[in-house]
Parts: C-alpha cells; sequence; structure tokens
C-alpha cells in the first residue's frame, strides 16, 4: 500500500518506509492552505498516482477530498499509522528531501508556522467589518471629546461674554462666532454668518453692546479661537465619518442597516467583535447588548434582568412607550440577528425581513396598547425571585445580607460625608456669584480652588470627603461635648442628605 | 539571588524577592518587565500579576515539569506573557506549540514573543479543532491550559488525548467567572476536577488569589 502524506512543505508519496516521489510546495503557506481549502489542482501529483495505479492510503482528509474528486483510488489512512505520520513529521521531512536534516525541518516547520499564522492575521484585518467598528468607535469618541471641548469653551468664552451661553444652543454657531473674535468686533454680518435667523440677531447684537463680560487679552483670545476652531474641526470630521459608516455598513451590511440603521447596527457590530460574530450569537445576546452590567447584575442577585442595551437607541425602541420596550427590543433582536446572518451568508438585500418587523412591531403597539398593573409599578417594587442563584448563593448571600446593614451602619457614620455637601452647597453659590452655572468640570475647578483657600492640596474628586473632614477636625476642637454633639451631627447630616443623593445620582447618570 | 533550582530564579530588586528567569534573548523585553543582569547573565522578572504560572509559584506550585528541552503545547497564548518565561526556561532545544484563536492578541504574540524566540511555534488556530493545528509533531511533555471558555476543560481533554504522552503533566487554569458567573467559584473548580479524574491524576489546585480573582490552577498528569 502507498501512502500519500502531506506535510507542511510538500506532499510525499511513500511505499512503506521508502519515498517514491516528493512534491515540494514552492510557497509553502499559499499552496498549503489551497490544499486544506480544497481547492489546490495538484496536477503532478495526481498524474502520478493514476501512473502508479494502486489504491493510496492519504494523510488529511482535505488532501483525500482532492484526490476523490479527481478519481484516484485512495482512502484515509487508518489511525495507529496517521499517529506514525504525526510524531516522526521532522524525518519524513527530511526523508523527503524537504530539509536537510532534523534541525533544518524543525526551522522551516518554525518559519511555516510564522508565514501561515502571519497570513492569517493580515486576512483577519483586511475584512471591512473592523474598520466599521474603528470608524463607529472613533464616532462616539469624538463625540465625547468635543462635548467636553464644547462646555469648556462657553465656560471660557464666557467670562468674556457671557450671555451668549443661554442664547445660542448650537455648540457650532457659538464657535463661529467666538473665531470672529471679541464682543466688540461682533457685527451683525457675523451672526448672519454663522447662519442665525434674522430675529436671534438683533438681539444678539443688542446684547452684545451690554454684556456684564469682562475684557478677554489677546493672548487668551488667540487660544479660545484655537479651541474654538478644533471644535468645528471635528464637527466636520464627524460627519466625515458619519457618511462613511453609513456608506460602509450599506455596502457590507445592507440587511443589517435596514433593520437596525446604520449608526446602530454599526455600534452592535462593535460590541459583538466582527460581523461573522454577530451572525453566530443568539438574538437574546444582541437584546441586551451594551448592558451586560444590568445583565450580570440580574444572574447574580435575580433582579430584574435588562430589556434592552444599545438597541435602546433604535428608533422603534426609543420612541415606543416603556411597557412595549422590551417587547419591540426583543423583535428587532431577533430580526437583526437573521439579517447579520442573511449579511454573512446570503446575497443582497431581503425586504420581507424589515416588512415582517414591521407588522410585528405594530401588532405589539395594538395588543399592549395600555399597560397592564404590573407595567404601572415601579420596577424596584418587584423582584424576580426564581433566579438560580439561591441554590448556590443561600450561605454567601446571608453574609451579604449582614454587610448590607454593617453598610447602613457605616452610612451612619457617613453622615459626615454628607456635611461635606454644605461645603459643596457653599461652593455652588460661589459658583453662581461667578455668573457660571456650568456643570461638572468646573466643580473639579472649584474643588481646587477651594482646596488651595484651606492649604489642602488640589484634589477637587476628593473635596466631599476632605471637606467632611475638615469639618469633623472643627467638630473635635469643639470636642467634648459628647452625645450632644453626635445628635446634632445626625441632624444637620439629615438636612443636607436630600441634596447630596441627588447630586450623586446626577452624576452616575450621567456616566 | 538563589539558585537552588536552575530553572526560574530568585533575584532581589527593590528590596523584594522576586521570580525571574534567564532570558533567552537577552536585551529583549516582551511586557515591559525589569531586566536585570546579575553576574554576567540577563534575567527578567516574571509578574505574577500577569502570568498565572508564576502565580502559581508565588502560591507553592510544588511541581514544576518545564525544565531544558522540554516539549510544551500551550493553548491560550494570548500575547505570550507567560510563553515567553516558559520559552526562557525550556531553552533552545526545547519547543513550544502556542495556540492562539484570535488574531488581535496574536499580532502582539508574533511580534513581541513569536518572531524573537525560535523555540516557539505559533499556531493561530481554534483549540476547538486540534486536527487542524499545523507543524506540530510528536507528544508533548506539558500542555498547559488557559482558554477562557466554558467548555475549556473539555477542550482541554481532547488536546491532551491527541498531542500528551502518558505520564505527561497537564496544567489547566480554571477562570470561574467564564464558565458559569451565577456559581460559586469553588464549586465550579470542583466540579472541573472531577470531570478530570476519568482520566487525570490530580496533584494540585492551587486557587491563585490575590494574583488572579476566582482564579485556579488544576495541575495533574495523564494517566497510563
Amino acid at each position: 500500500m502507498y501512502s500519500v502524506i502531506l506535510t507542511e512543505l510538500g506532499i510525499s508519496v511513500f511505499n512503506e518506509e521508502k519515498l517514491e516521489r516528493a512534491f515540494a510546495f514552492s510557497n509553502n503557506v499559499k499552496e498549503y492552505l489551497l490544499v486544506k481549502s480544497k481547492e489546490a489542482k495538484l496536477n503532478e501529483l495526481i498524474n502520478y498516482l493514476f501512473s502508479v495505479q494502486r489504491g493510496f492510503a492519504v494523510s488529511d482528509e482535505s488532501l483525500l477530498a482532492i484526490l476523490k474528486k479527481n478519481n484516484v483510488d485512495c482512502q484515509i489512512m487508518d489511525d495507529s499509522k496517521l499517529e506514525i505520520v504525526q510524531a516522526s513529521k521532522p524525518q519524513i521531512i527530511v526523508d523527503s528531501g524537504f530539509a536537510s536534516n532534523p534541525q533544518d525541518a524543525l526551522g522551516k516547520l518554525r518559519e511555516f508556522a510564522l508565514g501561515l499564522s502571519s497570513s492569517k492575521i493580515t486576512e483577519v484585518s483586511e475584512s471591512p467589518d473592523l474598520h466599521i467598528i474603528q470608524a463607529i468607535n472613533s464616532l462616539d469618541e469624538i463625540d465625547k471629546i468635543a462635548n467636553a471641548l464644547s462646555s469648556r469653551l462657553r465656560e471660557w468664552y464666557g467670562l468674556h461674554f457671557p450671555e451668549l451661553d443661554n442664547i445660542i444652543d448650537s455648540i457650532n454657531g457659538y464657535a463661529q462666532i467666538v473665531i470672529a473674535g471679541k464682543r466688540e468686533s461682533l457685527t451683525k454680518q457675523t451672526f448672519e454668518d454663522a447662519g442665525f435667523p434674522e430675529s436671534k440677531v438683533e438681539m444678539l447684537s443688542l446684547i452684545s453692546s451690554k454684556s456684564r463680560g469682562g475684557d478677554i487679552s489677546d493672548v487668551n483670545l488667540s487660544i479660545v479661537q484655537s479651541i474654538a476652531k478644533q471644535i468645528l474641526d471635528f464637527h466636520d470630521l464627524r460627519k466625515k465619518l458619519e457618511e462613511h459608516v453609513e456608506s460602509e455598513m450599506q455596502t457590507i451590511a445592507p440587511n443589517l442597516s435596514a433593520i437596525l440603521g446604520t449608526a446602530v447596527g454599526a455600534r452592535i457590530l462593535g460590541r459583538a467583535g466582527s460581523l461573522k460574530r454577530m451572525a453566530s450569537l443568539p438574538a437574546s445576546t444582541i437584546q441586551v447588548l451594551g448592558a451586560e452590567k444590568a445583565l450580570f447584575r440580574s444572574l447574580k442577585t435575580g433582579s430584574q434582568p435588562p430589556k434592552h442595551g444599545l438597541l435602546f437607541q433604535h428608533a422603534m425602541v426609543h420612541a415606543a412607550p416603556r411597557w412595549q420596550r422590551g417587547k419591540i427590543a426583543r423583535a428587532v433582536a431577533a430580526k437583526a440577528v437573521i439579517a447579520a446572518r442573511v449579511d454573512v451568508y446570503g446575497e443582497g438585500l431581503n425586504e420581507t425581513l424589515l416588512e415582517k418587523l414591521n407588522v410585528r412591531v405594530e401588532e405589539i403597539g395594538k395588543k399592549y396598547e395600555n399597560p397592564t398593573e404590573k407595567d404601572i409599578r415601579s420596577p424596584q417594587s418587584f423582584r424576580r425571585d426564581k433566579g438560580n442563584f439561591r441554590d448556590n448563593f443561600r450561605g454567601q448571600r446571608r453574609e451579604g445580607g449582614d454587610r448590607r446593614r454593617e453598610g447602613g451602619d457605616r452610612r451612619r457614620e457617613g453622615d459626615r460625608r454628607r456635611e461635606g455637601g454644605d461645603r459643596r452647597r457653599e461652593g455652588g453659590d460661589r459658583r453662581r456669584e461667578g455668573g457660571d452655572r456650568r456643570r461638572e468640570g468646573d466643580r473639579g475647578r472649584e474643588g481646587g480652588d477651594r482646596g488651595r483657600e484651606g492649604g489642602r492640596g488640589r484634589e477637587g474628586g476628593d473635596r466631599g470627603r476632605e471637606g467632611g473632614r475638615g469639618r469633623e477636625g472643627d467638630r473635635g476642637r469643639e470636642g467634648g461635648r459628647g452625645r450632644e454633639g453626635g445628635d446634632r451631627k445626625r441632624e444637620e447630616g439629615h438636612n443636607y442628605e436630600r441634596s447630596d443623593s441627588n447630586k450623586k445620582r446626577k452624576r452616575f447618570g450621567r456616566k | 539571588m538563589d539558585e537552588s533550582n536552575q530553572l526560574y530564579f530568585w533575584i532581589k530588586s527593590e528590596g523584594e524577592k522576586k521570580l525571574a528567569t534567564e532570558n533567552l534573548v537577552p536585551g529583549n523585553q516582551v511586557y515591559k518587565e525589569k531586566l536585570i543582569i546579575k553576574r554576567g547573565t540577563e534575567y527578567r522578572l516574571w509578574d505574577a500579576f500577569r502570568s498565572k504560572l508564576a502565580a502559581s509559584i508565588m502560591n507553592g506550585l510544588n511541581d514544576f515539569p518545564f525544565e531544558n528541552k522540554t516539549k510544551v503545547l500551550y493553548l491560550g497564548a494570548s500575547t505570550g506573557t507567560t510563553v515567553s518565561h516558559i520559552s526562557d526556561i525550556v531553552g533552545p532545544s526545547g519547543i513550544i506549540f502556542a495556540v492562539e484563536h484570535a488574531s488581535r492578541v496574536a499580532r502582539d504574540f508574533l511580534d513581541r514573543v513569536a518572531t524573537h524566540r525560535k523555540n516557539i511555534m505559533p499556531i493561530l488556530q481554534d483549540a476547538r479543532r486540534p486536527k487542524e493545528y499545523f507543524s506540530v509533531f510528536g507528544k508533548v511533555d506539558v500542555v498547559y491550559v488557559d482558554i477562557a471558555q466554558p467548555d475549556q476543560t473539555q477542550i482541554a481533554i481532547n488536546n491532551c488525548e491527541m498531542f500528551l504522552k502518558k505520564g505527561g503533566y497537564f496544567f489547566l487554569v480554571i477562570k470561574t467567572r467564564s464558565i458559569d458567573v451565577t456559581k460559586a467559584p469553588k464549586k465550579i473548580i470542583y466540579e472541573e476536577i472531577e470531570k478530570l479524574k476519568e482520566k487525570f491524576d490530580i496533584l494540585q489546585s492551587i486557587d491563585l488569589h490575590p494574583y488572579d480573582k476566582d482564579h485556579a490552577m488544576v495541575v495533574a498528569i495523564y494517566r497510563d
């Protein structure tokens, strides 16, 4: 029996232990992959095999399939022999003349492995969906950066022209005005060029003449103007990216774009990793992509599972009443996965998908027109108690409960921190005096200022706690009042609790 | 410096005794680890927070089968942190077949590790299909598995059946959070070990805390 053995460097034909013929690959990686994908021609080998006219045992299934297709009489090698071939591969390579000695064979095998691995990486890196993912991620990041920069611009230029902030909502128009220069040099023409309607132009020129803002030096102004220019550039870039994502999505994933829209589709694609991977995900996963935190919380503690993740951005889900959203998100996700599969394995645009989705969403809208009693209840008031956490977590849960109670105690201690809120409020007032009503970032800055005032270094972030500590210290100095003081403290803390926790929630919400 | 064994070393750095291996490719850094030259030999510090094998040494690993000339099959090479240290240890006549499926990390692995170290065979393949591996030959002495998959133990067993010699060592990193987030880590480790018992003798199971949370290393021997 002759054996035909596929190695990384070529194909050899052996008669028992003796080499009959060896066919070296000229380009290992490429030809090996061709054999593996069953697309290789292998004319020389096949002609030779025909000339020998015997049965052959073949070492590789893809090679076997190619030979069978060419009517060569062959079968797969039996396992024991395959194992021998596998174990003595370097020797076979040497015997076939693909390498001069076992050491050389090893080197060539490694070279092959490097080459093949590299070619696979190149292949993957070329796939267009990866570029879409990068584009949509850049887009989201640019949004973030431009937003932060915009509030900074409004803040800084606001020192010079505070009234402008409230009148102009679009950051684009604002930036254009900033670029035009100082308050005094703004003319009706500038406002018109920035694209504002007649009524607004009137108002703007009126206000600009009697603004409460201070003067701004040329050096400062030129920096502010650079920032404004950056923002406009970002705006252009964003537009370009948006169009790019749109057109790319239409070409590589037309069905997905039809169901989800290009932007949401691209974001979900990014979460999934690639179009192929998305096609292999279950619809239920797509439905909650982007809500991982809530999902795992639900799995662990048995709380309500999330209804939608990124899909919330989808127009159908977003526009629906709250109690229908989960159902609609489920329907959309189901169709989205099918769309992704059509995009990967099928061809062209399948219109029935969107039609069916529309029908289904309409059906949901009719059937669940009015919320049931359960839907009206606030989400916290009922918990799903049937999660499979119970059997495993009984012990630990109790612990958790205890901890929570401890946490409660700690929280009472934490009143101190809440007193910090008091300081923050002061800070807020001061801020308002400064005519500077803007959010977050300034809080940090203010904190820094205050910190310096108090000689406590520049940590805006820890301000709350710091403030608290300062307070406590004061109390300590007052000292010796013991319980009375403590009670007072609690009272005070209570007063400020509400405002502070509100603030906290707000901050988290933004994140 | 402690040279009680020649496989890995304890080197004093910044007042602490730290784990290190002798650098196979002097001057080459893989993950910005510190390079220390002592008596003319260059050593690379081995960060236990980044390599689970180092973490298990820190937490009292009993058997260390990686020696000079050892053949290793390594599943889940990732960016090659641990692989590079094993490559230091097995030396130029050892071989590591490093399997990794994700192309993003494989890119770094090839750039930083595989191209510089002649004893590594990079294999960009799914560990679920051991038949498709290329450039692999013979049986190996050690199989090391660090893949975060729900069915990782089964994948590992399949690979061992194909490539691990009888009596060879088997290292399995169990990341309990990838197997099931809802179950208790201890229970998962117990269950995974039970799956192994049919074909392996379990030598040790090491909790990798504090280096990795909810991870365990299981060391076993492939039964004859």
